[in-house]
């Protein structure tokens, strides 16, 4: 009895099969794709389509809303206000960014080496993360006053930290970061722990110092990792409002800490101004930044990451 | 023969289930769903009644008990929103559909709830107790013969708080500071000056008016000057006889009299340092009350409606005078506090007789006698005087000045607009750092710009 040889490959359907096939799983998976279709459709498109009617209308909550054209467009792009927003939240993520990816890389690094109290600071650098972010601008504020206030207790000295407009921004942009790096240590941490072994005892057995092995094998594969961290962190950025209005509710000291969503809610909601057009125009221009931002980001990083930990 | 297996997941029961986990979800969100709450009863209506102020909302839950004593077939409840965020939240309420249905305004915000058809009109229901309610709070919030809210407190004028122990400790009494004038520049004929300066001590107990004091080491400040609109800057505008807004309501503070009053606060701030840097008062309206209940200010000016926090706060010996006179006398801002109806509220009877409620004697009483404040109903007005002078308190001086000339409180339908564009160049000006004439000038222009729209 001849016994026939298995096939290689599996039996290719036929494309009229496949087509049958697809139309009648069709209905399954539009009832399992549906609550997430509904989720986007409800969250997030509908809401854009409303803010982008309501930037070509005037309205203030109480009174009806007017169709008012490009107007609120062209106030917006011609007055300095906006400009001088962007400017300052541009300043805000160059000086956020940077120091808290690179803070969290280092505190992962060496929570990683397994020191003793290491899982005692890894709980400690989270917990502001975890905390109301309101809460602690409240809290923030107290330690910057400039009068009774703990950061100048200690330092014995009167600097009025939110009120120059110096300050201000560095002062609010060191509570963001503070507040943070937990975050982005934790995925750091993770990223560090996925890292094979045999390739730190490859490396190890070829001779490379700890030094080497960071920058030539663990940095290189830490790219998923950093890519991650720094769209979410620059985001997280261009949107951060909660702390910012805590500390500095009107925009800060001649406009210092006057960040895009801040403007925003100052527009909207701020102190009775409701100027929800122009408020819509700028959180329109703040997402079409952030995807721009974004995919920059992305094409940067394509060629950099690698995956694959194999 | 083998039967055949199962599909372990078809699209019938898919479906199925998808269908029965919706029909269960409705039924879970319908209102037939929802459990009563304990203590509600078929039959009984429910009015809220938002308000800003802790110590009222006390006093009314005391009032509405008796309410519905009387009415048992109305129940009331109360929703505090602090002061700092009440008008946003409120104007998003209103928008959503989710406004109680009694609110306080104010005269700065109420122009744009009358203009867009918000508020019930205090019609005939009211007529009979309309005679009982303080005429100046019934004028304030009438628009064309028609008026827009039940008068519920009048904050009278402004006074001074003083601590009795810091007075004497500088040599000053009451009767010396009950009896001051500002000149615009100071100089000749100031008394409110060297008085503030000789209860301004530094850190090493040098007082503001010797050699060596060091105003950036502050011990005790004499003065609570900060940018605080009814308890400072108004007075002060009124009483060197200027303006903050004309009939029609456009900011007219940059004249001749503003550049004198805000230049003086400004002075006493930065040049004297008879009182806190205003790196610490602009934010924090509070600032200057907790210092002085901390017993960090000498002489606190402000109204009526820090009386109880001053009687509850203070645990040091406190008096009041009257404000300093300026070149047009004491001129203070008097400002009343109206509940409003809800136009949408649903159960329009119910919120007419809660709102004759608390435009009656017996419902505005327990404001009075909790000592809270001052009722806008006349005959409620005793209970708050007894109820102080059991405290051995004389607030009459607060309604002796609202008695004397006044400046009119700010209104406008986008006055919260206004006060958002001047309030930057207030900051710098108060911060020493922008020229009184300049900031005058710019924060009159942005304001006008934004009470125009």
């Amino acid at each position: 009895m001849t016994v026939p040889a298995p096939s290689a490959l599996p039996a290719v359907p036929s494309p009229g099969r496949t087509r049958r096939r697809r139309h009648r799983d069709a209905p399954v998976a539009w009832v399992l794709l549906a609550p997430a279709l509904a989720g986007i459709v409800a969250f997030l498109a509908l809401p854009i389509l409303v803010v982008a009617w309501l930037s070509l209308t005037r309205w203030n909550l109480l009174a009806p809303p007017t169709f008012v054209g490009p107007d609120n467009w062209v106030r917006v792009l011609t007055e300095p206000t906006f400009g001088h927003s962007m400017l300052v939240t541009v300043l805000f993520v160059a000086m956020v960014i940077p120091t808290q990816t690179g803070l969290g890389l280092l505190m992962a690094v060496l929570l990683s080496r397994g020191l003793p109290g290491s899982a005692f600071f890894r709980v400690v650098y989270v917990v502001p993360w975890i905390c109301a972010p309101l809460a602690l601008g409240v809290v923030w504020k107290w330690i910057f006053a400039p009068y009774g206030g703990a950061l100048n207790a200690l330092l014995g000295t009167s600097v009025e930290w939110l009120t120059s407009p110096a300050l201000a921004l560095p002062a609010v942009a060191a509570v963001s970061i503070w507040s943070q790096v937990g975050y982005v240590t934790l995925f750091f941490l993770a990223g560090l722990a996925a890292i094979p072994g045999q390739l730190l005892e490859a490396a190890a057995l070829d001779g490379a110092g700890a030094w080497q092995t960071f920058w030539r094998i663990k940095l290189p594969l830490l790219g998923p990792t950093t890519f991650f961290v720094l769209v979410t962190g620059v985001i997280a950025s261009f949107q951060a409002f909660d702390h910012i209005y805590a500390l500095t509710p009107d925009g800060g000291p001649q406009g210092a800490t006057d960040v895009i969503a801040a403007r925003i809610y100052l527009d909207a909601f701020g102190s009775g101004a409701f100027d929800l057009g122009r408020a819509a125009v700028m959180a329109l221009c703040l997402f079409a930044v952030l995807v721009v931002v974004t995919v920059l980001q992305q094409r940067f990083f394509a060629r950099r990451v690698t995956y694959d930990l194999s | 023969m083998t039967p055949p297996v199962p599909h372990p997941l078809t699209r019938r029961t898919l479906l199925g289930s998808a269908l029965g986990l919706g029909a269960a979800a409705a039924a879970g969100c319908s209102p037939a769903a929802q459990q009563q709450r304990p203590g509600d009863s078929g039959a009984q209506r429910t009015v809220t009644v938002r308000l800003w102020d802790e110590q009222v909302e006390a006093a009314y839950r005391t009032s509405f008990d008796a309410f519905t004593a009387a009415n048992p077939d109305i129940a009331v409840r109360t929703t505090l929103v602090p002061f700092a965020d009440y008008f946003t939240k409120l104007t998003a309420d209103v928008q959503a559909g989710n406004a109680d249905d009694l609110f306080w305004l104010n005269g700065s915000y109420i122009q744009p709830y009358i203009d867009n058809d918000l508020l019930m009109e205090i019609g005939a229901d009211f007529d009979a107790q309309r005679p009982g309610w303080i005429e100046p709070a019934v004028q304030q919030y009438t628009r064309d013969g028609a008026l827009w809210g039940v008068p519920q407190l009048t904050d009278g004028g402004i006074a001074m708080y003083y601590n009795t122990q810091l007075l004497e400790a500088a040599g000053v009494s009451p009767a010396e500071l009950a009896d001051l004038t500002w000149v615009p520049g100071g100089g000749e004929g100031d008394t409110f000056l060297p008085v503030m300066q000789r209860l301004t001590v530094d850190a090493l107990g040098v007082r503001a008016n010797e050699d060596g004091f060091d105003g950036d080491n502050p011990g005790t400040w004499g003065y609570s000057a900060a940018q605080d609109l009814q308890g400072i800057y108004y007075n002060f505008l009124g009483s060197a006889g200027g303006a903050f807004q004309d009939a029609e309501g456009r900011f007219v503070f940059d004249s001749p009299e503003g550049r004198d009053a805000f230049g003086y606060l400004v002075d006493l701030i930065n040049t004297h340092r008879v009182s806190p840097d205003a790196a610490n008062t602009n934010d924090n309206g509070d600032f200057t009350r907790d210092q002085f209940l901390q017993g960090k200010i000498a002489v606190f000016q402000s109204g009526i409606y820090n009386l109880k926090n001053v009687a509850d706060g203070a645990d040091f010996s406190w008096g009041i005078v009257p404000i300093p006179a300026g070149p047009r006398g004491r001129v203070s801002v008097v400002n009343n506090v109206v509940v409003c109806g809800n136009a949408a509220a649903e159960d329009a009877d119910a919120v007419t007789r809660v709102l004759q409620w608390l435009g009656s004697p017996e419902g505005a009483t327990p404001i009075g006698a909790s000592g809270a404040a001052l009722p806008a109903v006349t005959d409620a007005q005793p209970a708050f005087e007894e109820y102080w002078s059991g405290q051995d308190v004389d607030p009459s001086l607060f309604a002796e000045q609202g008695r004397q000339p006044s400046i009119g409180a700010p209104t406008g339908e986008r006055y919260g607009a206004a006060l958002t564009a001047w309030k930057p160049f207030f900051n710098e000006m108060f911060l020493g750092r922008l020229p009184v004439e300049e900031a005058l000038a710019q924060a009159q222009q942005a304001a006008n710009e934004a009470i125009e729209g």
